[in-house]
């Protein structure tokens, strides 16, 4: 309980801070904050509660996206992290494609993702991948590397097999750091919701964003984004706690 | 070495050049008001108008400061003129009975475009030939909630339901929907922009504009100012159109002179193109669209817009019904009707 109760203040704090900024005249002038550019919070609350179904029936297609699309980027981050620690041609051919993948501006990729694959569930996914991909491929890449090489030399001479030195030694020492990887990848994961949806889409959060941002409904956006952070900050969490229970040497 | 002091030189000599521009200029008008202008989006053909009056000094005659800006985000320029960051803002019709019904302080003061432009397209490729054949097909909207209720009512006109087509919103990508063929139905390109640009580009669209559809005719495009600010500062907002009245109407009777003054303003255009879209457009830009001949600049009939909110709030797009009278007003028009060549 000790551990949420600053960043728990903290929020408090900068909420309160934020309400009293849009109901004092003064604040909202020195801030510029006006209802139709940035609602108070609790016109933001109270969005949450009236159009409660609306927007859970929205997060639910999002949520479904930013999960498969972050086991889409862990499989295939995972996979070039071994491959390019296993061959080092591998390694030196293809890390500045990988760092490449990272300059593609996701806002300029995503409507071509759309023509591509369609209007479905496709593009979003292809977005989000792309933008958790690399946090994961280099930090498990790094975790990989980082194994002491005596280790493994002493592994080798008492005739380990590859499989082996990669199960007992290899992966164990790069589990924190690809945890670490997934962390970053899944709070980033919802930006790329956002434009995947924004690209072409029927329904989610990001779509109901660009309704929301034609009709000036403001508070109903930021009802969105504070949805899509809430969707951010328990995936991190999860993902912690599951690195807690995988993770006991530590 | 040398390089740079050639630099300094020609610096030199154009802050001199400025400098002496700026004080003749000021012996003219001595002091002039400054006057900030938020356009809907990036310079193009439909801001013909404002650019001319630029390139030309009609605003500096009026004794205004004019700054021209152009944001990424159509819904922003009536948030900023109601921030009371611009003091004029180029909008749409719904999307200031929209902003009234949140409360937002504009108004709407001329008339820029008086008839839609939003337009429902399809490709000779796609074998559509009425709105009837869309049954079953995919069409790409740019997720505005008012045009969604546009593609209602067209469909409604021809015996079809929302559930009868697959709607898809793809933000800023309505053309590559429809010429990839992922949608086989576009509602939101203008077809005074997007429109022209699709037939020189020899894709054979099929262009319907809304109100030819069923969809109640509206201004495309409106001036919006803040109503506080009309109260306070009447006269510079009265300035302004006259001076915008008179660079459209010099546009209308120089399309060359409007081609250079859009091209010079956004140099990302493809000139051919906006050539053949400012010709496509000035007849609509002359006299803010209006036919008869007794009306001045940018005016706007009430009972044309009564109708169209009514048609709104039946779409349930406006929650409750609203005044034509106090979303605009026609007095800050030039009170002559200007004769546009």
């Amino acid at each position: 309980m000790k551990r949420w109760l600053p960043p728990l203040l903290l929020v408090a704090a900068l909420i309160g801070l934020w309400q009293l900024a849009a109901d004092t005249g003064f604040l909202a002038d020195a801030f510029g904050l006006e209802p139709f550019l940035v609602p108070s919070p609790s016109e933001i609350a109270t969005v949450l509660w009236k159009d409660r179904s609306l927007l859970a029936e929205n997060a639910r297609v999002t949520l479904v996206e930013i999960v498969a699309g972050f086991f889409v980027a862990l499989a295939a981050g995972i996979g070039v992290a071994i491959l390019f620690h296993r061959f080092g041609f591998v390694r030196r051919a293809g890390y500045p494609l990988v760092v490449a993948s990272q300059t593609i501006p996701v806002i300029v990729i995503a409507p071509i993702l759309v023509v591509w694959f369609g209007y479905g569930i496709g593009p979003k996914l292809a977005v989000i991948a792309l933008i958790c991909f690399f946090p994961i491929a280099v930090n498990t890449l790094d975790g990989l590397r980082s194994v002491d090489p005596d280790t493994v030399r002493m592994m080798r001479s008492l005739d380990a097999s590859r499989r082996q030195v990669f199960l007992r030694v290899e992966a164990p020492a790069a589990l924190p750091q690809a945890f670490s990887g997934s962390r970053i990848a899944v709070a980033v994961a919802v930006i790329g919701a956002v434009f995947g949806e924004w690209a072409g889409s029927d329904e989610g959060l990001g779509h109901l964003m660009l309704q929301d941002n034609a009709q000036l409904m403001t508070a109903r956006m930021f009802a969105s984004v504070a949805i899509l952070s809430a969707i951010a900050m328990t995936l991190y969490g999860l993902l912690g706690l599951l690195e807690r229970r995988v993770i006991r040497w530590r | 070495m040398r390089k740079l002091s050639l630099f300094a030189l020609v610096l030199v000599a154009a802050i001199t050049v400025t400098a002496c521009g700026t004080k003749s200029e000021d012996n003219s008008s001595p002091v002039r008001e400054t006057f900030s202008v938020a356009l809907d989006w990036y310079p193009n053909p439909d801001h013909a108008g404002f650019l001319v009056a630029e390139d030309e000094g009609y605003f500096e005659d009026a004794g205004l400061d004019v700054s021209l800006s152009a944001p990424s985000d159509p819904s922003l320029p009536i948030k900023l003129v109601a921030a009371g960051k611009a003091d004029v803002a180029i909008s749409y019709e719904p999307e200031v009975l929209l902003a009234r019904e949140q409360g937002l302080d504009v108004v709407a003061v001329s008339s820029l475009v008086d008839q839609p432009l939003t337009s429902m397209i399809w490709l000779k490729k796609s074998k559509i030939k009425r709105v009837k054949d869309l049954k079953g097909k995919t069409i790409s909207t740019a997720g505005i909630s008012y045009q969604d209720a546009y593609l209602k009512t067209i469909l409604a006109r021809a015996g079809l339901s929302e559930d009868d087509v697959k709607q898809v919103s793809v933000g800023q990508g309505l053309l590559p929907s429809i010429v990839s063929g992922r949608a086989q139905a576009t509602l939101g390109p203008l077809w005074n922009i997007e429109g022209v640009d699709l037939k020189l580009s020899g894709k054979n669209p099929v262009i319907n504009p809304v109100d030819k559809l069923g969809v109640p005719s509206y201004s495309e495009l409106v001036l919006v100012a803040k109503g506080s600010r009309l109260e306070e500062d009447p006269d510079a907002v009265r300035l302004f159109i006259s001076a915008l009245a008179r660079g459209t109407a010099e546009a209308v009777s120089n399309p060359g002179k409007a081609t250079a003054a859009v091209l010079d303003a956004n140099t990302a255009l493809k000139p051919k193109v906006t050539a053949a879209q400012v010709k496509a457009t000035l007849p609509l830009l002359r006299r803010g669209g209006l036919e008869g001949k007794d009306q001045p600049f940018g005016y706007m009939d009430t009972a044309k817009w009564q109708a169209f909110i009514n048609w709104m709030v039946k779409q349930e797009v406006l929650a409750s019904p609203a005044h034509a009278v106090d979303a605009l007003t026609n007095d800050f028009l030039p009170s002559a009707p200007i004769d546009a060549g």
